[in-house]
């Protein structure tokens, strides 16, 4: 069955950009609730549609957090009062994850998706049938966005 | 760029993507997965049966809508209620102290005008009795609270004398009353007046009720809604007077 073969595999790639792994169960179960509820999805490629919804839809909680964040921040400066942090924040260990992730958060959401599938070990043909790609094109895709992202890295944070 | 910092570039972008790797491996537990996205699926189902259950019900609210009276004629019922209310918490004016001695009232200003059957409706044709004049309109409210009044004034004391007289200042006159008139049942005459006759009598806004005596003088003057009780009370009073005394 579809959801016992993927569902790992696919909350594990959400939880790759999106820090709470129960959030990102609960990503992967709507991915799959999607998949269910649109009969077109369903056709040739099942395996395709499914990944690059749930990168598309890692990516987009992972920009809803990026902007919580950024009105916590607000609301923290205007009531002055520290937020405590919480298990999570302690132990999502290196900052260089979170650097990661926020510049994955403010790349063209084709390169980000692509970067992260390319990051979770998928080879390049599976990625190009994932997000539809022409294999030929591949290459030029994958200099491109990794040019994006080191740019943006490096504006982000300097080099490191 | 050549080649091998192309390829250096390369190794540093993945480095850095390698950090989203979990330190730990993780498994998600996929039954539970499985038993959530059926809870949801069911609930999604019940969601459309909610949204069938919710146009049922907006379409019987239409429904109760169309049957109930029409918003205006609710608002004009919250109205009156609100000011029988409030006229019922006021302490009753001291009606008679209002209404000016003989001595000081003045003539009223006659008019003659024809009513919706085309009778002559003249004031000093009305000698010997007391006339309730009230300037009104159909579009204002107030005037729709206490119509209803007078009509019950003209009910009751008209075998004792008195007569009631509704001027209408619409501006498009019978166009506006006829059908007002088929609505409501009044008792009294109806006439279109005019601003010249409203003028004479200090008409300003609307409603304007004035009282003659039998001797044809203005006894009282209200502008605004009439409280119904003091104005009862100031009728009852110039009923009492005879015809008689006002001439002396």
């Amino acid at each position: 069955m579809l959801f016992r073969a993927h569902y790992e595999r696919v909350a594990q790639i959400i939880a790759r950009v999106v820090r709470d792994r129960a959030r990102s169960e609960d990503i992967a179960v709507e991915v799959f609730l999607k998949l269910w509820r649109n009969y077109k999805a369903q056709g040739q490629n099942v395996e395709g549609w499914l990944y690059r919804v749930a990168v598309r839809a890692a990516l987009d909680e992972l920009r809803r957090q990026a902007r919580r964040g950024h009105y916590e921040r607000m609301v923290a400066w205007v009531c002055a009062r520290p937020t405590p942090a919480t298990p999570e924040d302690i132990h999502s260990v290196s900052q260089k994850q979170e650097k990661v992730r926020s510049v994955l958060s403010a790349l063209e959401p084709r390169q980000a998706q692509f970067l992260l599938l390319r990051s979770h070990d998928f080879t390049y043909q599976e990625v190009a049938s994932i997000l539809n790609l022409n294999p030929a094109s591949i290459g030029t895709l994958v200099s491109r966005a990794q040019e994006s992202f080191r740019k943006e890295y490096i504006k982000r944070y300097g080099q490191e | 760029m050549d080649k091998n910092s192309s390829v250096r570039d390369n190794a540093w972008v993945d480095e850095h993507l390698a950090t989203l790797s979990p330190s730990d491996t993780w498994n998600p537990d996929v039954s539970a997965g499985l038993q959530r996205l059926r809870e949801l699926h069911v609930r999604g189902n019940s969601f459309s049966k909610r949204w069938i259950f919710a146009s049922m019900g907006a379409v019987v609210a239409c429904l109760c809508l169309m049957v109930l009276p029409s918003p205006k004629v609710l608002a004009h019922r919250c109205l009156e209620c609100s000011v029988a209310v409030w006229q019922s918490l006021l302490p009753s004016a001291p009606a008679l102290t209002d209404i000016k001695s003989p001595s000081g009232r003045s003539l009223a200003p006659d008019f003659n005008l024809k009513d919706a059957n085309g009778r002559d409706v003249k004031l000093t044709d009305l000698k010997g009795k007391v006339v309730l004049v009230n300037f009104w309109t159909t579009w204002c409210e107030g005037c729709q609270v206490e119509i209803p009044w007078f009509i019950e004034f003209q009910k009751e004391y008209e075998a004792r004398g008195l007569v009631v007289i509704g001027i209408s200042m619409d501006d498009d006159g019978w166009k506006s009353v006829r059908p007002w008139l088929k609505e409501k049942k009044v008792n009294y005459p109806i006439v279109i007046g005019n601003e010249g006759l409203g003028k004479q009598y200090g008409l300003d806004g609307m409603p304007l009720t004035a009282l003659v005596d039998r001797e044809g003088r203005i006894a009282d003057v209200h502008p605004g809604l009439v409280d119904k009780a003091a104005t009862q009370q100031k009728i009852r009073a110039l009923l009492q007077e005879s015809f008689n005394d006002a001439t002396n």
